[in-house]
This record gives C-alpha cells, sequence and structure tokens, in this order.
C-alpha cells in the first residue's frame, strides 16, 4: 500500500558518486604503502550531482547508454553504494532486483536456498513459508525441490531465483536488466508480475535497456547522460528524444560512430607513437602468413582527462584496396578500463596478434577516444605498414585453414604417377611438373 | 555516517538472514561427508594426542596429579573456537563481493554467521569431549551455566575481533596471509599448552606480555571451568567457579572489542560495494 501521507517514496538530493579506479588491483600492503607516496589512483565521477524525486504510486524507468550511470544510481537507491555527496531518502520497504538468485548455494537444496535467497532478499521466514508452495509452481521445480541446485540446470536456476524474486512484496522494488535474462515467455510473465505490481500502487524503478519494456510499464522516463539527468518526464517525451540522441549517433556504441563525426579527434590526448614489430622478421620486409605481431601504441594525455572515464585505445588493419576494416578491436570492447594518465603523463597499451591475412599490403590505424562517450581525441592514420606474403595457393584476405578432398579416385593420382592420357581424362598439363617436354602436350586452341 | 541505532535495527531485520546463512554455513559444512560432524572433532583430539606425547611423553612436563591430554584440550577447544572465526571471518567481504555488490543487507552478518557456526561446532565439540574432561577430571554439572556465560563472552570477543579483520582485509588484501602467521604467534603467547605457572617460575619477564593477551583471560577462564587449576606438583584442584577478576577482565575484552569491531565494521562498511 503507498503511504497515506503525501511523503515521497524516494528522495534523491544533489547525489554524487565516485569511484577510485586503482591503477592495481586489489591493494594489498604494498600498493598501500606506495601510496602514500603517490596517488595510483584516478577518481571517476559516475553520477555528478543527480536529483529528483519519486512519489508513491510512479513507474520510473531509468535509461541511458552504457556507463551513464543508471546502475549505479538505482545501487544508491538500493542503499548498496554509499553516496559521496548528496543524499537518498527511503520511504517505504525496498526489495532490489540486481540478480536472480544471489548468493544461492549450489551445495544446498532447492527447498534451502528458496529460505536463504528470500532472508537476503528481505523476507521473514514466515512470509516465504507463506508463499512457499507458489514459488515452486512459479518456478516449475517441485520434483527437484529437495535437490541440490548444482544439479539443475541453468534455465531452473533462473526460475526459481525469479520466482522468489517476484514474491518479494516491498512498497519500494527496484529493478535492474533481471529482465533481460531468459526467453521471451519469461520476460513477458515478469513484465506481467511487475505491472501488477504497479497497478496495486507501489513503486516501481526500472533499469532497461529495453525501451519496449519501459514503454509498456513506466508513466516517467529519467534519461541519464555521464552520471547527470539530461531529462525526465513522461515515458512517451523522455523515449521520443532518447531514441533521437540514439539515432543521431550521440551514443553506443560510443566511439564507433565517433570515428565517423570527428575524424580528427580534439586532441586532448594524443597517440604519442604506434611501432609494429614481427618478432623474427623484418617489419619492412614481406612477413610470412600467420607471423606474430606485436603493436605498440604509447598514448600521451594532454589535458586532465581524470574523472571523465575510461580511455579507449583500438587498432584498425586494413587493406587500401578494400572497402571495409580487415580487422578493427578497442581496449573499451574488450571490457577493459583504461584509467586516462594525468596530464603529461603517458601509458602504453600492447595489441599482440597474428597476421593471419593473405598477400597483400595492410595499414593499421590506430584511435584513441573516450570509453564511454562519442568523443575521439585522436586518430593516426596509416600508422604502420606490413607486407604479408602467403603460400601461393589461396587468394583473397583470409586463409581459412580449407583441406580439399574429392570424392573421385580415379580422377585422382599421386604427384610422382603419370597421370592418364587427356582422352581419357586426364589432364592437359601435369600440375607438379614443368610444362616444357612433357608428352602429354597439346597444341593450343 | 548512519546512526548506530538505526544499524543496529538493520541488524535486527536481518536476524532472519543471519540465521539462515548460520544454518548454511553448518549444512555445506556437514553436507556429503559420511563423518560429518566427527570431522570437526579429529583436528582438537590429533592435536591433543600430538602435544600429549611431545609434551607429557618426551619432554615430561610436570602436572602433579593432573593429566595433560585434558589440560591441553581444555585450552585448545577455546583457541580453535577463536582462531577458526577469524581466519574464516578475515576473508568473507571478499569473497562474496559478489553478494554484497548486488544486494543490501547489514554486511556484519557475514562475520557474525561464520562466528556463530564456529560456535556451535565449539560447542558440540565440547558436548563431544565430555565423556574424556569427565572421566579425568570429575563431573560438575553445576558450571554448566558459567560454561553457558564463558561462551557469551568468548563469542562476543571473537566476533568483535572477527569484524575488525574482515573489514580491515578489504583495504589491506595481504592481511588474510598475515592473519595465518599472526596467529601461529599468538597461539604460543597464550598459555595452551604450558600453564601460567611455568611462565612466572621460569620466565617472569614475559609475564606481563601473556598476561595482556586476551586470549590467556578466556583460556584461563574455560580452563578453570573444564579442567580445574594446573598445578606443578601434588593436587591439581578439580574444575570450579572462575575468580571474579577472570569474569570481569573477559567481560571487559568481550565488550572492548565488540563495540570497537562493530564500530569499524560500520565505518568502513559503506564503501565495502565500491572497493570489493
Ligand atoms: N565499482 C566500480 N569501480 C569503478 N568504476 C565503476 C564501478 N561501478 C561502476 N563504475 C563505472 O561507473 C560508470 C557508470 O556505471 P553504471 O552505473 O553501471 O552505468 P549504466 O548502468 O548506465 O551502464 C561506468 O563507467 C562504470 O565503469
Amino acid at each position: 500500500m503507498a503511504e497515506a501521507d503525501d511523503a515521497p517514496a524516494i528522495v534523491v538530493e544533489d547525489l554524487h558518486e565516485i569511484f577510485r579506479i586503482y591503477k592495481e588491483r586489489p591493494p594489498g600492503l604494498k600498493e598501500r604503502l606506495y601510496r602514500f607516496r603517490r596517488a595510483d589512483f584516478t577518481e571517476f565521477h559516475a553520477l555528478n550531482g543527480v536529483s529528483l524525486t519519486i512519489r508513491h504510486g510512479e513507474s520510473v524507468g531509468l535509461v541511458g547508454h552504457n556507463g551513464s550511470g543508471k546502475s549505479t544510481l538505482l545501487k544508491c537507491m538500493a542503499r548498496i553504494l554509499p553516496a559521496d555527496r548528496g543524499t537518498v531518502t527511503l520511504g517505504g520497504r525496498v526489495a532490489t532486483l540486481l540478480e536472480l538468485g544471489a548468493g544461492f548455494q549450489p551445495d544446498l537444496s532447492g527447498r534451502e536456498n528458496v529460505y536463504l535467497n528470500g532472508s537476503i532478499l528481505g523476507l521473514t521466514r514466515r512470509e516465504i513459508a507463506a508463499s512457499f508452495d507458489s514459488i515452486v509452481d512459479f518456478a516449475g521445480v517441485r520434483d527437484f525441490i529437495d535437490t541440490p541446485v548444482r544439479n539443475y540446470s541453468s534455465g531452473m536456476y533462473v526460475r526459481l531465483g525469479f520466482a522468489i524474486a517476484v514474491h518479494v512484496d516491498p512498497d519500494i522494488l527496484l529493478v535492474d536488466e533481471v529482465l533481460s535474462v531468459g526467453d521471451a515467455g519469461f520476460q513477458e510473465k515478469s513484465l506481467a508480475r511487475m505491472r501488477s505490481f504497479s497497478e496495486r500502487g507501489k513503486t516501481v524503478v526500472l533499469v532497461s535497456h529495453a525501451l519496449e519494456a519501459v514503454e509498456s510499464l513506466c508513466d516517467r522516463v529519467v534519461v541519464l547522460e555521464h552520471g547527470q539527468v539530461i531529462f525526465d518526464g513522461p515515458t512517451e517525451q523522455a523515449l521520443t528524444s532518447y531514441r533521437r540522441r540514439l539515432a543521431g549517433g550521440a551514443s553506443e556504441p560510443a566511439a564507433v560512430e565517433a570515428v565517423e563525426t570527428d575524424p580528427d579527434g580534439d586532441g586532448r590526448a594524443r597517440v604519442a607513437d604506434a611501432v609494429l614489430t614481427v618478432p623474427g622478421h623484418d617489419p619492412a620486409g614481406p612477413v610470412p602468413s600467420g607471423a606474430k605481431a606485436r603493436l605498440d601504441v604509447d598514448v600521451r594525455a594532454v589535458d586532465d582527462l581524470v574523472g571523465r572515464g575510461g580511455l579507449t585505445v583500438g587498432m584498425v588493419l586494413r587493406r587500401p584496396d578494400l572497402p571495409s576494416a580487415v580487422y578493427e578491436t578497442r581496449t573499451s570492447w574488450r571490457v577493459t578500463y583504461v584509467a586516462p594518465p594525468p596530464p603529461g603523463e603517458s601509458l602504453r597499451a600492447s595489441f599482440e596478434f597474428e597476421l593471419n591475412v593473405l598477400t597483400g599490403t595492410y595499414l593499421i590505424d590506430v584511435l584513441l577516444g573516450n570509453a564511454e562517450t562519442d568523443v575521439v581525441h585522436d586518430v593516426r592514420r596509416d600508422a604502420a605498414k606490413i607486407v604479408v606474403r602467403a603460400e601461393e595457393h589461396d587468394a583473397g584476405i583470409a586463409p581459412l585453414g580449407v583441406r580439399i578432398t574429392l570424392d573421385n579416385p580415379e580422377g585422382v593420382w599421386p604427384p610422382e604417377s603419370e597421370p592418364p592420357p587427356m582422352s581419357e581424362g586426364g589432364p592437359r598439363f601435369h600440375p607438379a611438373r614443368p610444362r616444357a617436354g612433357h608428352d602429354q602436350r597439346q597444341p593450343q586452341g | 555516517m548512519v546512526a548506530t541505532p538505526e544499524r543496529l535495527g538493520d541488524l535486527w531485520v536481518s536476524r532472519e538472514l543471519l540465521r539462515n546463512l548460520v544454518g548454511k554455513e553448518l549444512k555445506v559444512r556437514y553436507k556429503g561427508s559420511a563423518l560429518g560432524f566427527l570431522w570437526s572433532l579429529i583436528t582438537p583430539l590429533l592435536m591433543t594426542a600430538i602435544f600429549t606425547v611431545v609434551f607429557a611423553t618426551f619432554l615430561r612436563i610436570e602436572l602433579g596429579d593432573g593429566n595433560f591430554a585434558t589440560f591441553f584440550l581444555s585450552g585448545y577447544l577455546v583457541w580453535q573456537f577463536f582462531s577458526n572465526s577469524v581466519n574464516s571471518s578475515v576473508g568473507a567481504i571478499v569473497a562474496n563481493g559478489p553478494l554484497i555488490r548486488k544486494v543490501y543487507f547489514p554486511r556484519e552478518v557475514l562475520p557474525l554467521s561464520l562466528v556463530l557456526s564456529q560456535g556451535v561446532h565449539f560447542l558440540l565439540a565440547l558436548v563431544a569431549t565430555s565423556p574424556l574432561i569427565i572421566y579425568y577430571r570429575g563431573f560438575h554439572p553445576e558450571l554448566v551455566p558459567a560454561v553457558l556465560i564463558g561462551l557469551v563472552l568468548l563469542t562476543a570477543f571473537t566476533a568483535g575481533v572477527s569484524m575488525i579483520f574482515a573489514a580491515a582485509n578489504v583495504g589491506f588484501r595481504d592481511l588474510q596471509e598475515l592473519t595465518q602467521v599472526l596467529f601461529l604467534g599468538w597461539f604460543y603467547a597464550t598459555p595452551i599448552i604450558y600453564a601460567l605457572f611455568f611462565v612466572e617460575d621460569n620466565a617472569p619477564q614475559f609475564l606481563p606480555l601473556i598476561r595482556a593477551n586476551p586470549m590467556t583471560w578466556f583460556v584461563e577462564l574455560f580452563r578453570r571451568m573444564l579442567y580445574g587449576t594446573p598445578a606443578r606438583e601434588g593436587l591439581n584442584p578439580p574444575p570450579a567457579w572462575p575468580p571474579l577478576e577472570s569474569w570481569l577482565v573477559c567481560g571487559a575484552w568481550a565488550v572492548g572489542a565488540l563495540a570497537v569491531g562493530y564500530w569499524l565494521f560500520n565505518r568502513l562498511a559503506v564503501t565495502f560495494a565500491k572497493e570489493v
């Protein structure tokens, strides 16, 4: 039930959340001592002064591209993360669904895990006992309820976790991407459950990438960007504006579109050097296909980028005669966090790879940008050039490791034996021998 | 900084979770091993056998009409509870990182559940070894309340120390390794294989150090109730109600450790989700 008085369900005031990105994790004693001499972490502002008030009975969606701070905001509301500045005030019992089956113990039975997980989610023993049958039926695991969950299929595991979660009956429900697991039927079921929850006048805050789900459930949407609220209003309006932003290339996948919008970069950080080495070979001359290569990229920060999100360093391997890249990667695509160095200092990103390409001249471009926004700092085109010489029997871009077998035993002969004459289906030329002097030679044309 | 009464309220709300976590610890430990609970008895019995052979037989430690095995066991069980609790708690926050990042609950239930489940083991071990103690040291049912009060004090002290170690380990990950070394030294600084009178007689300069060790007081407290009073020669007086001084010192250590541990833990706990 919604509170009788008009006290809001959630009040967030000027909330800041700052993460320290350590260069070396986890910090041990050695790093601690070292840190007395020099700070070896950078600060990252995941939330930058967020204020919003959510009244009882509202269903609010939080959207924004990856890294915009949605989950962080939800975790602050859930009291999982402390506010570094500002306050979060809650008016009612809160349940958070960030993960299904949180804390499941593989060695315990389904029944024991229902009680354990239920109490982690804040249910009392009596509440769990009262909805136990309903939970088990919802999950459809009645026959296995006394089996250790270690033996559950992943589907059963998720269904049981979900069944417990939806039986949590708080005043305020905070949900993060739980909807994205499971099949369509499962998602429909969970959406229906949340809808009935909000119809009963409860407060729901939902973080989701599934804009349709947000659309069908929420009457208000908050759009976040760089840890700030950039839009807060009715769902339709908010999603229209958000979709326009997405289409306008102002968002994910961040750096990809940025290359087209700002080809030279803003110069706030520079690719200082990019050196390609091919161990055992002279990188100036042709190298064999499959050779191991290494690209060392030195990156120097020009401005103070600390606190503006991570860097991404990317490499593109291309062949000038082809319209699209042969290969491309970024540190951010690999979920690697690259902390920006302090101004004037540099860091090195090394890419080790195999030149699994066929004969041709290849060029490498290096790109440097912000991992979370659309900003490109620097692009160095043609940073390195490499000539690959592959075996003669393939053509194209990539060796596919092809083996050929023929279902035609009479037509195949070993290279050292004589092939049948041409009149019996033999070849015009023996492929393994020089053409000149071969007695099977026929007049051309 | 969240006010303490509110935090205590949270802990009270989470008593169900605490109980389930203790149950989980016990079940996980006893599931899938046929001998179950016997395993937690094997260590103290084996240690008792080894130390008895080495100290009573090879080195001929004199305890008058006393019995070295029960003398050792009465101290070792106390030590084992303390040491196992702290050593399992120290990594508890880091090991439960995924849960801490995803769910809010009072973080202190993690070390507390480990301490309480070790407390259950301790109690079971006491019951299981009681025939040995009764056989050698006599049957004293009137001391059961004293043992239970002692258990409460020891648990409070252990919980406080465990919370300090668990919280500190989030910032200093090396602590987990360090703890094992520290506890090896701490074991010998506690009168478990020796009685206090050996120190008094042979190296009185160490006495202040040994007395400053809170575990000395807890071991002495339980030894008085389980074994009696060790003496070099002649009669070793049987189990008795410990003197007031023992109760007061143990009580002070228990309250102090719990208060400091709880305060420190809660101070550091707010940032656990960021750091694990
Ligand atoms: N524990 C953490 N330590 C360091 N950085 C973090 C931590 N948690 C989140 N972040 C950073 O905070 C930013 C916001 O993250 P998040 O709230 O998960 O974004 P969203 O949910 O919008 O994708 C991201 O850039 C992420 O890298």
